[in-house]
């Protein structure tokens, strides 16, 4: 079992962090678009998408069971799966990864329900170490204005009320999501997290981005072309 | 009074417990449901309530480990994820409130198994212990313990090689009886070393279960304390206060004949 930052691959792994509503996956969506367009083989791997253990996390989070220990591991079983079946052996075969969320999203959202930082760390301690981990900073007040734009409403757990922090999802929203905030800033340094200013027009953002990962795209020898 | 081995989970006190946490531990087929079904009854018999628990039978994941293993594709990670995730939830809804309420909780396995198999798939054996941290330390646990070649007999004669227990995901090129020998002798290495970093009760499971059975009741004697109240064959040289819930339930009776 490699740990974080022992494994060794031709491969090269973005993700993406940041609250919801902080623009990220946007950003992702037209990274993915620029690297297909230049030719790469670029994968792109969404939190929470393994098909063996999706159903299991959903009924969790409809009927209401988890707790935050259960939130915890069924996220770390999720992303373990992703990571053994998927993440690994792409990025081993010289692919680019993509990320929409990262263990940078469990340590701060396990952490504001309470669970031990350290131990979470631990159990994500299978990772693979990021070539590159966007972090979009935005304010809390930006954030929500995007979200209740969008959608109606905040979800269950999106807005922490398993926490019991407000009745009002608004507000429990707001509570729990500026604990993520607080979390997110502690890991900038601890990570060497990449910050991109998500209060840039889009497109500025977008050119950042992409000259990092070009810079880190030249140095890789052996990345796959797509067929 | 029980205390985790070094992780606290949140909203979830272990100072209140007051029921008493029993562990049986062994490999498959070394008896360990037979035993659990003996002591139950017992116990009961002496007027102590009693759950009894295993593994994967909780309400969150239980259904979705046996579906993800009937389909053989879950990694090594992911499957102690899984697993631990399933104790976890066990731990939250069943588990605690037994002990909290005064219950004989009997575990059919507990973390030990967890760990003992994730180490054979060989996961780094600190990463595997630390996800375990949270799990309350028992009251006893026993080991069951049995050498693999007493232990063959009883596979094939009773239910035949099972691909999980012959450890199939690992030795896929042999044969089921060649991948059981080498994955149970695996396993029974990792107990005997967990055995004792975790001070196992470590008994012969060689022996008929009369024999096992007798040896895991004087082991648990020693760690219940006698219920109060409790009849003794000599008679008593005074009669005994009656407990306040008896004589709560002689006024409820002679408050129902009244009626009638």
């Amino acid at each position: 079992m490699k740990r974080y930052g022992e494994h060794r691959i031709p491969g090269r792994l973005f993700v993406v962090e940041g609250i919801d509503g902080s623009g990220k996956s946007t950003q992702l969506m037209l990274l993915h678009q620029w690297l297909k367009a230049e030719g790469y083989g670029v994968v792109f791997s969404e939190w929470n998408s393994s098909p063996l253990v999706k159903d299991t996390t959903k009924r969790g989070k409809k009927k209401q069971l988890l707790t935050p220990a259960t939130f915890s591991l069924i996220h770390a079983t999720d992303f373990a799966d992703r990571t053994e079946r998927n993440i690994i052996p792409l990025l081993k075969a010289g692919a680019v990864v993509l990320c929409d969320r990262y263990i940078y999203t469990a340590f701060a959202r396990d952490a504001s329900r309470g669970m031990d930082p350290e131990w979470i760390r631990e159990l994500y301690g299978f990772a693979v170490k990021p070539t590159v981990a966007f972090y979009f900073r935005v304010p809390l007040e930006t954030a929500m204005k995007r979200i209740s734009d969008a959608r109606a409403g905040f979800k269950f757990y999106e807005a922490g009320m398993d926490l019991g922090l407000s009745d009002d999802p608004d507000e429990s929203f707001r509570l729990f999501q500026g604990r993520i905030l607080e979390e997110y800033e502690k890991m900038i340094p601890e990570f060497s997290l990449t910050v991109i200013d998500a209060t840039l027009p889009i497109e500025t953002q977008q050119q950042e981005m992409r000259l990092m990962v070009l810079a880190k795209l030249t140095q890789a020898k052996q990345l796959r072309v797509a067929p | 009074m029980k205390e985790s081995y070094g992780v606290r989970l949140p909203g979830l006190n272990l100072d209140d417990l007051v029921g008493k946490l029993i562990v049986l531990e062994g490999t498959d087929g070394v008896g360990r449901s037979t035993q659990i079904r003996l002591l139950k009854e017992w116990l009961e018999q002496q007027g102590h309530a009693v759950l009894d628990t295993g593994l994967t039978r909780s309400g969150l994941v239980g259904k979705g480990i046996k579906r993800a293993k009937e389909g053989h594709t879950l990694g090594r990670i992911t499957l102690s994820l899984f697993y631990a995730t399933d104790f976890a939830d066990r731990l939250e809804n069943e588990i605690v409130p037994a002990l909290r309420a005064g219950f004989v909780v009997l575990t059919d396995r507990y973390i030990y198994s967890l760990m003992a198999r994730s180490m054979v798939r060989g996961l780094d054996p600190m990463w595997v212990r630390n996800i375990h941290r949270f799990a309350p330390k028992p009251d006893a646990i026993f080991y069951l313990r049995i050498g693999v070649d007493e232990l063959i007999p009883r596979a094939v004669f009773t239910r035949g090689f099972d691909y999980w227990e012959s450890g199939m995901d690992l030795y896929s090129a042999e044969d089921m009886y060649d991948s059981f020998r080498k994955y149970q002798t695996a396993l029974l290495d990792q107990f005997d070393r967990l055995a004792e970093e975790f001070h196992f009760n470590v008994i012969d499971a060689r022996p008929e279960p009369r024999v096992i059975f007798e040896q895991l009741k004087a082991g648990i004697d020693r760690i219940l304390m006698p219920p109060t109240g409790r009849p003794t064959l000599t008679a008593p040289e005074e009669e005994p206060e009656p407990a306040v819930e008896e004589m709560a339930l002689e006024e409820a009776s002679e408050e129902r004949r009244r009626r009638a």
